[in-house]
């Protein structure tokens, strides 16, 4: 089995000689160099728009403002209300205004400034509190500042806190987080011999770019071709359009490749944010520590623009409640235009906001009670069969609890009253957990589905070809090993193309945890076609029949004995003979239908579960808190590639304690403070504890390859909370708000 | 600004190249060279997606212009490898999976290839003192440890330290 095992990772070598080219390394010949120019303000009216000067400068191919645009001037995630290059009004500090191609960066740069624009500076909604009352100015005309609007009711919450021993509210706060994805966001285009416009696109989502540049350029889809090179990482900060489509329409104005990458600055002020959100939570329980009631109002800034904020919110308000038991729920989801940065997508969608507020909840109500942090959670932890609030049943292969039982144990749970709880006079430790769940795929009724083609050449040799962006997080190479299990191939003799929309069917956007599910199914079912293909003809030939034989290592097996005929004879025979060794399969998510009535919209249905553990010390002359160790128990379900799995819980984890910490933007009037690495405070080698990693792993039963789900957005929704958990421990304090820098944790 | 030959060698090959005072080395890397191995991840010395050996020293190469490297002797992630296998760290980058979307590994793999010339049995700590500069945002740091004292053992093993 090539499940399973650690192996390298297709292309690796490429990555280690330093030869894997990403979209900054992509160079065409005559190719020209793409500039935007971005609002330096949060809200402004442009009294003035004059391109002359730029367009006459010697080097300069095209300028481009919004009457150059042929097609939609507007990006499509969900609602298409953000503009490619602004109107008559800037909205927050980075929307774009003009795009300008030239010879060279210089000359680019130079263009920029000689587009003469004046700005009537504007007041501007910086406070979604405010933006959200009836009166407030709209900040986009005509729409509603209030853009989302929802409430999610089950059971009876009134009557459940009415009738609870305890009662927990508090109001948490959270932050702009930025994905800081190490290679900035970056597209290269040009228009090919055969007349295709050709985009390379460091991205999630190929197939959505290609409908956004083809309505952009007024092109059919059918004459846009969008291909990933290597990414460098994306985190949800990719899964929205960039500049794929100012780079698409510079190439088709001038005729020439354009490269348009965004230094670290602009990146910082131009990409959608981890929404801030204000989370007013009511948590009722019983003495005895079983949950009665969630009663949450959700408030998150949007930005001036939809972008994913349903999505967002969403997700927040349908984990609000934990992977618990609680009937009795309530939530609402407000979401608001502002004049603040744009906010979307980044790992967990919504749920590491709502891990923050729902373990925090809990550690208040385990203390009001004085019941162990373990203890309750291990009260009101689900299991299979457990109905959730949503309506979903937990399916089979629920690691909830043992992933409480295992973190405990790792970090000598029981034992930590032993610990030296002050080893200075003002120095502190403590201990918190939290445990968490997070569904796999977009959610039932969103079109979860995805395509792959997969195809044997008679020297035995295998192409694989998906759609499925791989931005970092090991796709390519999940893929490829269940297609060499799946042929009885080894690793070696499978090629993946990486995804491109001339080759490769739809497979949706690498999100939410899915493409393992669901291009793995897809990849299983082509693999299992093409190789009871060649069963058939090796049964015809060695006069056995198909269930006595079997494929493994490039070798045909009689009864688990090695047969002198190789996958590769087999192959051969097939195209000689017309047999067919080539599959492509459409898989949908598999949301069971026999579920009584799931209530919650768009609900997921396959979870990830984890628990963290985390151990601090609290500095309490400086407020500095250092994480001394930290447990990460994660249920996978099944593993497929381990070294791809630590990677992404130790990543992830690292985001958790950023996240926890350090990691915020700061945003004073609509105008982002520290616009760079420097100033947002990401930590490093020496800031991070060595992250004590264990893996469950309890099969998914249901529409997943082999029993694995998904694994990357849950490594970073707990650790807030565990961190905040064991400072509250240490010190004595609740925290509710992040990041929990020095300030937060001196004056708390 | 004018462009100025600047002479220097990179890899062990002497190049001569026209580039003005405000050009970084990295520039010259990725623009007059087309060694693209070495990353922009910030342009600020934040990231050390570009380190390269500088006479011997790892140094974010964004931060360095041209007139300083005139004379010097740079290496590069190209100019690691063997003539026909790759180093004993690259191997172990890959095995250890000390990378998911590789942007950071040009400018982390230069940084431990550093440590191992003055280091042979790297502890933990020395490893991440090394790359303490070196920001991955994929996948942490225990990796890159394990993949660099992996490679440190097959390298003493070997004596080519």
């Amino acid at each position: 089995m090539i499940v399973g095992e650690w192996t390298s990772a297709p292309g690796s070598d490429e990555i280690v000689t330093g030869s894997a080219r990403y979209c900054p390394d992509i160079k065409l010949a005559d190719m020209l160099t793409g500039r935007l120019l971005y609002s330096p303000h949060a809200r402004a009216r442009i009294r003035k728009l004059d391109v002359t000067r730029a367009r006459k400068l010697p080097g300069v191919h095209a300028v481009m403002t919004h009457v150059d645009i042929p097609g939609e001037n507007s990006y499509l995630y969900g609602h298409p209300d953000q503009p490619l290059l602004v109107v008559d009004e800037v909205r927050f500090q980075g929307d774009a205004v003009a795009a300008v191609a030239a010879i060279d960066e210089k000359t680019a740069d130079a263009a920029l400034q000689m587009i003469d624009v004046e700005y009537d500076v504007l007041p501007g909604q910086f406070d979604p509190l405010d933006s959200m009352q009836p009166d407030a100015e709209p900040v986009l005309p005509g729409e509603d500042n209030v853009l989302l609007f929802q409430t999610y009711t089950n059971g009876d919450v009134d009557a459940a806190i009415a009738a609870a021993d305890v009662v927990v509210e508090n109001t948490y706060r959270t932050q702009w987080a930025e994905h800081a994805f190490l290679e900035t966001e970056g597209a290269v285009a040009f228009v090919d011999e055969a007349g295709l416009l050709t985009v390379y696109s460091s991205c999630q989502a190929p197939h959505r770019d290609r409908m956004q540049i083809a309505r952009a350029t007024s092109l059919p889809e059918s004459a846009v071709r969008v291909i990933t090179p290597y990414i460098g990482g994306a985190f949800g900060g990719k899964d929205e359009a960039h500049v794929q489509m100012h780079a698409a329409l510079l190439a088709q104005a001038t005729g020439q490749p354009v490269t348009l990458v965004r230094g670290r600055r602009e990146s910082i002020l131009t990409h959608v944010k981890r929404h801030p959100v204000i989370v007013e939570c009511i948590t009722a329980a019983s003495k005895d520590g079983q949950l009665l009631a969630v009663k949450a109002r959700v408030i998150g800034d949007a930005g001036p623009y939809s972008n994913a904020t349903h999505e967002v919110l969403n997700k927040l308000a349908e984990f609000i409640g934990g992977p618990y038991t609680v009937q009795n729920v309530e939530v609402q989801k407000i979401g608001v235009r502002t004049n603040n940065p744009i906010t979307g997508a980044f790992r967990g969608f919504g749920a590491p906001q709502a891990a923050f507020v729902y373990e925090s909840q809990m550690d208040e109500i385990a203390r009001e009670l004085e019941i162990d942090p373990l203890e309750i959670r291990l009260r009101n932890g689900v299991e299979t069969g457990s109905k959730m609030y949503t309506g979903v049943v937990v399916r089979e292969g629920t690691g909830m609890k043992e992933s409480l039982h295992k973190a405990a144990e790792m970090i000598g749970w029981n034992q930590r009253g032993k610990c030296e709880r002050a080893p200075d006079e003002h120095l502190r430790r403590g201990f918190g957990m939290a445990t968490i769940l997070k569904g796999c795929g977009l959610g039932r009724g969103l079109g979860d589905h995805a395509s792959v083609i997969l195809e044997m050449h008679r020297d035995g040799s295998v192409i694989l070809r998906s759609a499925a962006a791989d931005m970092g997080q090991g796709i390519v190479t999940v893929l490829a090993q269940l297609a060499a299990d799946g042929l009885g191939v080894e690793l070696s003799s499978v090629r993946v193309v990486r995804a491109d929309t001339a080759q490769s069917p739809d497979a949706g956007a690498s999100c939410g945890s899915r493409q393992t599910m669901v291009s793995g199914n897809a990849v299983i079912e082509a693999a299992n076609s093409i190789r009871d293909t060649l069963l058939g003809l090796a049964a015809m030939k060695t006069k056995l029949s198909k269930e006595e034989l079997s494929l493994r290592n490039g070798r045909l097996f009689v009864n688990g004995e090695a047969h002198a005929m190789t996958v590769r004879d087999l192959a051969e025979r097939a195209s000689n003979w017309g047999y067919p060794l080539h599959a492509e399969t459409l898989v949908h998510f598999d949301y069971p239908a026999d579920v009584p009535k799931v209530t919650y919209k768009y609900s997921q249905e396959v979870f990830q579960f984890c628990t963290q553990i985390a151990q601090v010390l609290v500095d309490t002359q400086t407020g500095q808190v250092t994480v001394e160790r930290l447990i990460a128990v994660h249920d996978v379900g099944k593993m497929i590639n381990p070294g791809g799995v630590y990677g992404q819980i130790e990543g992830g984890v690292a985001q958790g304690i950023g996240y926890a910490l350090t990691e915020e933007l700061v945003v004073k009037d609509g105008i982002t403070q520290n616009p760079s690495l420097e100033n947002y405070i990401i930590p490093m080698a020496l800031d991070l504890p060595e992250i004590e990693m264990a893996v469950l792993e309890n099969p998914e039963p249901r529409g997943a390859p082999l029993g694995a789900k998904g694994v990357a957005e849950a490594p970073i929704i707990p650790t807030a909370a565990a961190i905040r958990n064991a400072i509250l421990d240490a010190i004595d304090k609740p925290l509710h708000e992040l990041p929990m820098n020095p300030e937060r944790v001196l004056y708390a | 600004m004018t462009d100025k030959n600047i002479n220097f060698t990179v890899n062990g090959e002497t190049h001569t190249v026209e580039a003005d005072a405000t050009k970084t080395l990295l520039q010259v890397l990725r623009d007059n060279l087309d060694l693209t191995g070495s990353k922009d991840g910030c342009s600020s010395g934040d990231c050390g997606a570009c380190v390269v050996l500088v006479d011997g020293q790892a140094e974010n190469s964004c931060m360095i212009l041209s007139p300083q490297i005139e004379g010097a002797d740079v290496k590069t992630v190209e100019g690691i490898a063997g003539d026909d296998a790759l180093h004993p760290l690259q191997k172990a980058f890959a095995e250890t999976w000390a990378f998911q979307c590789g942007f950071c590994t040009p400018g982390m793999l230069i940084s431990c290839y550093a440590l191992l010339q003055s280091n042979p049995e790297p502890s933990r700590d020395d490893v991440l003192t090394a790359i303490a500069g070196n920001f991955c945002r994929c996948t942490g740091y225990q990796a890159v440890v394990n993949a660099v004292q992996q490679a440190a053992a097959e390298m003493r093993g070997a004596g080519s330290v």
